[in-house]
């Protein structure tokens, strides 16, 4: 598009210094007191120090199972309601997209707040538990794993969904009707069809739901409490009750190193289905 | 065109600046730092009619309390903040760090009629008491009885609870008062947190917010709770019959105190200031608002008025406060304590 690289260097210049000052710098700054020897020089100890604790130990290893569960979750949500989404007329299509898209225009503390109602020993959920016979006392459901899970799910699944729906859309018409005729069962059409042509949308539907998950606060505070602490809920209390930012700055770099590893992986895992199928 | 929009801005900018340098030379300017809480209560009660008594200019900064003590560790070769108000702990923290100097008593025309309790909490001249709050324990006076702190604990009762995170203010006076019903009051609180951790499983929450519990309160999620004073009024308007304990151990509590910044170029200006505040009109004031509760004790409330807040002599000789100096050496070790018996 443009004569030389020079000119579209420039144009990108003004985004970029706004970017750096704004963003990066700041934030490099905040993650190096992490790497920072009370002494002098640079150390990795907080990072030994953090990772040594078992409560530590703990919330990392929760953080990480709600956030691949959410994700997981979610796409298997994901697909089949995209499926429904797209098969549907166009003016239909769009009523219902809006739907899925409604949530994300609520405030998170407003949804949060709503789970409180619905999963409480009164909540509707136990009601209905109750009067099916299926338990006989309230379950305790608030201030669980379960609830933050039932939570984070409801946040970030329609932003799996919509990622879905325009892969999906973007997938040849006849590439299922195509496989369907050669003979493919449909898990066949789903595993070697279908989701080749719709990994771009699982990649950053994923990384989405991941990151999402592992950085909400809001939703864990308020469903699980201290009681299920996760990475966010631990580095608030760091830094707003402790004081600690050299702990907050690690947990920092933790989140947004897991952040991009869950990227990277889930791009690999997408070209790996690649290469198999370019080799066979 | 675009020369002549240039130059009216520029003319603009400058005939602003000509306006507004004469009045700012002779007006005094007194920072205060304070918690973000009821502003707009304060702007009218306290602010604005100091500004018209002293001619000068108020500048407000507002935030959490570990957002203010950075801001005010910052800048302590040249200090921004003439005055703040933080909690008691808080101002052994700043004494510590230097950050804040002694209180000239003698310029406080209202310093004799504040509650003894509120002359010098810290013991050290750094810092005089504004407002001080009990805590104990609101409870379902139809679902169960507490004459003690460790009643909370009994296996009848511990399901329907939802007890203060060690991080939140009423956390470490909570389980303070735990320890003095188990007979086990060290300064690590390690018998109360242990006591607290047996029963975690059970605790439906260990809240951070306390404006969560009415919530929780209203769907009989929970029964009891131990809470501020300040956060009362709303469980009593929840329909249900709620009553605030009296255990034997007594009631706890906390003290929010005013302190007068190191090198503050302004400080008898300060000194004035707190003084307004204490005054028995504006605490009285702040008390009908149901903002703060009266450290002067000649502020006389009605029973209404009184009964959402910590009020009168015999409440302030009753609470037993956590030392702040406990507190302070304590702090780290109790949520290392909490995090191993509780948090996981």
């Amino acid at each position: 598009m443009f004569q030389n690289r020079a000119e579209a260097l420039a144009l990108a210049l003004p985004a970029a210094i706004f970017a750096a000052a704004v963003f990066l710098v700041p934030v490099v700054i905040l993650l190096s007191d992490g790497f920072r020897s009370p002494a002098g020089g640079w150390t990795i100890s907080a990072y030994t120090d953090f990772f040594s604790n078992s409560l530590n130990q703990t919330v990392f290893l929760r953080t990480l199972r709600l956030g691949a569960l959410v994700t997981i979750a979610s796409a298997v949500i994901g697909y089949a309601a995209a499926f429904a989404i797209v098969s549907l007329e166009p003016g239909a299509k769009g009523k219902v997209t809006g739907l899925v898209v409604l949530p994300l225009m609520i405030s998170p503390v407003a949804r949060t707040y709503a789970w409180i109602v619905i999963l409480g020993r009164t909540g509707i959920v136990n009601q209905a538990f109750q009067a099916l016979g299926i338990t006989e006392a309230p379950l305790r459901i608030l201030f669980s794993e379960t609830a933050i899970f039932i939570g984070l799910l409801q946040l970030f699944l329609p932003l799996m969904i919509i990622s879905l729906i325009s892969a999906l859309e973007n997938m040849p018409k006849d590439a299922i009707p195509a496989a369907l005729v050669l003979g493919a069962n449909w898990f066949q059409v789903f595993w070697k069809v279908v989701l080749p042509l719709t990994k771009e949308g699982l990649v950053i539907g994923g990384t989405l739901v991941f990151t999402g998950s592992l950085t909400a606060y809001i939703t864990p505070a308020i469903l699980g409490g201290s009681k299920v602490l996760m990475l966010e809920t631990l580095l608030y209390q760091q830094v707003a009750v402790s004081n600690n930012f050299v702990a907050a700055s690690v947990i920092a770099f933790i989140l947004i190193v897991m952040s991009f590893a869950a990227n990277i992986l889930l791009k690999r895992v997408a070209t790996a289905r690649n290469k198999q199928r370019s080799q066979a | 065109m675009n020369k002549v929009i240039l130059a009216s801005g520029a003319a603009l900018m400058l005939a602003m600046g000509a306006a507004q340098t004469p009045a700012q030379a002779q007006e005094k300017t007194l920072t205060i730092s304070v918690y973000a809480l009821a502003q707009d209560e304060y702007k009218q009660i306290v602010y604005d009619p100091f500004q018209k008594i002293c001619g000068c200019k108020l500048v407000v900064e507002t935030g959490n309390s570990v957002e203010r003590f950075a801001k005010m560790e910052a800048n302590k070769a040249n200090p921004v903040v003439d005055m703040a108000v933080i909690s008691m702990a808080d101002a052994l923290a700043a004494s510590r760090a230097g950050l804040i100097d002694k209180v000239d008593t003698s310029k406080l025309s209202n310093f004799g009629k504040l509650y003894d309790i509120a002359k010098d909490p810290n013991g050290d001249g750094m810092s005089v008491g504004y407002t001080f709050y009990a805590t104990s324990i609101a409870y379902r006076s139809d679902k169960m009885k507490i004459d003690s702190w460790a009643d909370l604990l009994k296996p009848e009762y511990a399901s329907h609870v939802a007890w203060p995170n060690v991080t939140t203010n009423q956390g470490p006076p909570a389980l303070y008062m735990l320890g003095l019903a188990l007979a086990k009051d060290t300064p690590d609180l390690k018998a109360p947190i242990e006591a607290v951790g047996a029963k975690k499983g059970e605790i439906v929450t260990f809240y951070e917010k306390s404006s969560q519990l009415v919530q929780l309160m209203q769907q009989e999620e929970i029964w009891a709770a131990p809470i501020g004073r300040f956060t009362w009024a709303p469980f009593t308007k929840l329909g249900f019959p709620i009553a605030w304990a009296m255990p034997k151990e007594g009631q706890t509590g906390g003290m929010n105190v005013m302190t007068v910044t190191k090198g503050s170029k302004n400080r008898d200006l300060a000194l004035q200031f707190m003084d307004f505040w204490l005054s028995t009109e504006v605490q009285t004031k702040l008390a009908e608002k149901l903002i703060d509760s009266p450290s002067n004790k000649d502020v006389k409330l009605s029973e209404a008025i009184a009964n959402n807040l910590t009020y009168g002599e015999e409440t302030a000789k009753s609470l037993k406060l956590i030392p702040s100096a406990v507190a302070l050496d304590n702090r780290a070790g109790w949520i290392k304590t909490w995090n191993e018996k509780v948090g996981q």
